[in-house]
């Protein structure tokens, strides 16, 4: 399978507080891979680190195989300073994050837009959609998510549940390879959290890679490929979802499970 | 002081003097506060702005700047442009009336921008990531996404800047330029009747601020919240008034 995301030995602290310590992970094309993990575990960091949110001070990242940290390893310092190797090229994070699309715990919908322009702005500012082209798929897009009658509603108007679904079409209007949730239903109202389920659901089933963090355990175990547990900066077990969840082995997991299920 | 003569005194003042009051005085004033507030804001602009640049020595002589300014007294920063920068910058051929604006406006300047600042800083983070997510440049996500937000923490506490300011041109006076307070020190002159005078300009000065801060206060309420986002009334282009939406 082809890889869409890999990191390598990534390493990310605040401060004195040491948050990733060293992941190693790769995400293949098509792949839909949950994090799931106690929190403070670093699972927001490391899906944060995968576009650059957060800069990780160590380690690298490959995205379709290009490199976009800019970080080096020692030799590669070295073999710089030596002139044995070329300086890199600046890496522009902008055009890989227009790859990748990210869905936030608290939506981060703009207000000052209209659902319309939420979903358009960034495919006309960028480039990538003329006018015409960008609503045309506006409106496809919100239709699919059943937010098509909101389309000239400012944000105000919309149900948590509804700006969630806005969020995560205004990702899709840019034609993502990957898609990044970060707990996507943990800010909902508890009636609110199926739609948005549903939603990530039939994205899945459109081939998306998706990388979801999430505390719903039940739709990690019915969606996903893979499941990844994290605590204390590291992925300490991942399996398919049966295996991890039926047999956990790390008894850090099996202690988690044991509280959340 | 007879208090039998208040009232009778504050009426001989007015019919006598309120031109030098009503005309004279607060046009000077209000266009010392205006071209205070507006260049202010033009600096103040900028200041935020390279405030917030990526170049420390930039970052670290704005600072000195804006400290300086808002760390000295008005009267002080007036004195030097009034006497001391005259002096030395001989060349430079400006009336005191002009030093004493760009007085003002520099002191202006200093607290404008700490407003777009803060304003600027009030806008949610998740905002920025959520922008910077979709692969907009900083410089796209401050003009799309944060400043259009920030613009609603800033412009009432612009008009707060605005009624500080005319109050406090009357530190021109100081000089002798015709605003308001100097029209006091001309009536007093003239009719030893201070108190009096002092109780008229007092109330010219609120019968402007009041209203302005009462202004200030409701704009504060319509520009809060999400709620408070309105649809641009953008006009349905004709196809859809046609055919009806979608
Ligand atoms: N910007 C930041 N500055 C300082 N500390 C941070 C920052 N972001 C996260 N942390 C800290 O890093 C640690 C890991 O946080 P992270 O958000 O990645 O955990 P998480 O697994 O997503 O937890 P949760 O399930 O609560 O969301 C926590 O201790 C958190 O306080
Ligand atoms: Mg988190």
């Amino acid at each position: 399978m082809e890889e869409m995301i890999k990191t390598v030995d990534l390493h990310k602290s605040f401060g004195e507080l040491h948050v990733l310590k060293g992941v190693n992970q790769t995400i293949h094309k098509g792949e839909v891979v949950s994090v799931i993990g106690p929190s403070g575990g670093g699972k927001s960091t490391f899906l944060r680190c995968l576009n650059l949110l957060e800069k990780p001070e160590k380690g690298k990242i490959y995205f379709e195989g290009e490199e976009i940290t800019g970080n080096l390893t020692d030799e590669e310092k070295k073999a710089i300073k030596a002139g044995t190797m070329p300086k890199l090229p600046k890496v522009n994070i902008d055009i890989h994050r227009q790859k990748m699309g990210m869905v936030f715990q608290h939506f981060n919908v703009f207000p000052h837009l209209s659902v319309a322009e939420n979903v358009t702005m960034a495919p006309t500012l960028l480039k990538k959609k003329s006018k015409d082209e960008a609503t045309e798929l506006a409106k496809e897009l919100l239709n699919r998510v059943g937010l098509l009658d909101k389309y000239d509603d400012m944000p105000s108007n919309l149900s948590g549940g509804q700006k969630q679904r806005l969020a995560i079409v205004r990702a899709l209007a840019m034609e993502p390879d990957v898609m990044l949730f970060d707990e996507p239903t943990s800010a909902l109202d508890p009636e609110m959290v199926g739609e948005v389920l549903e939603v990530i659901k039939g994205l899945v089933e459109t081939g998306m890679t998706c990388v979801i963090v999430t505390h719903e355990m039940a739709f990690a175990r019915e969606v996903s490929n893979r499941v990844l547990f994290m605590a204390e900066g590291n992925i300490l077990e991942e399996n398919i979802p049966d295996e991890l969840f039926g047999h956990p082995t790390h008894p850090r997991l099996q202690d988690f499970l044991a509280k959340v299920l | 002081m007879n208090f039998e003569l208040f009232i009778p005194n504050i009426v001989k003042i007015w019919t006598n003097y309120w031109r030098l009051f009503l005309i004279d005085g607060l046009s000077v004033t209000i266009k010392f506060t205006f071209i205070a507030v507006l260049f202010g804001v033009l600096l103040g602009t900028v200041v935020a702005m390279l405030k917030m640049s990526r170049f420390k020595l930039v970052r670290f002589l704005i600072g000195v700047y804006v400290e300086v300014i808002r760390g000295t007294p008005i009267l002080l920063q007036l004195y030097v442009f009034y006497f001391a920068l005259p002096q030395i910058f001989t060349f430079v051929k400006l009336s005191q009336t002009t030093w004493v604006a760009i007085a003002l406006s520099m002191n202006s300047s200093a607290y404008v921008s700490e407003v777009i600042r803060s304003g600027i800083q009030a806008v949610d983070k998740g905002q920025t990531e959520a922008a910077r997510s979709l692969g907009l440049s900083s410089g796209q996500t401050m003009i799309k996404v944060v400043l259009p937000q920030a613009v609603r923490n800033i412009l009432p506490a612009l008009g707060n800047e605005f009624i500080m300011m005319l109050k406090e041109t009357s530190l021109a006076s100081t000089f002798y330029l015709g605003d308001l307070m100097t029209q006091y020190r001309i009536v007093n002159a003239a009719t030893y009747l201070g108190f009096e005078t002092l109780v008229i300009i007092g109330i010219i000065y609120l019968c402007i601020t009041f209203p302005l801060s009462k202004l200030v206060g409701l704009l504060e309420k319509k520009m809060s919240g999400e709620k408070s986002y309105k649809k641009h009334s953008k006009k349905p282009d004709f196809r859809e008034r046609k055919f009806g939406k979608v």
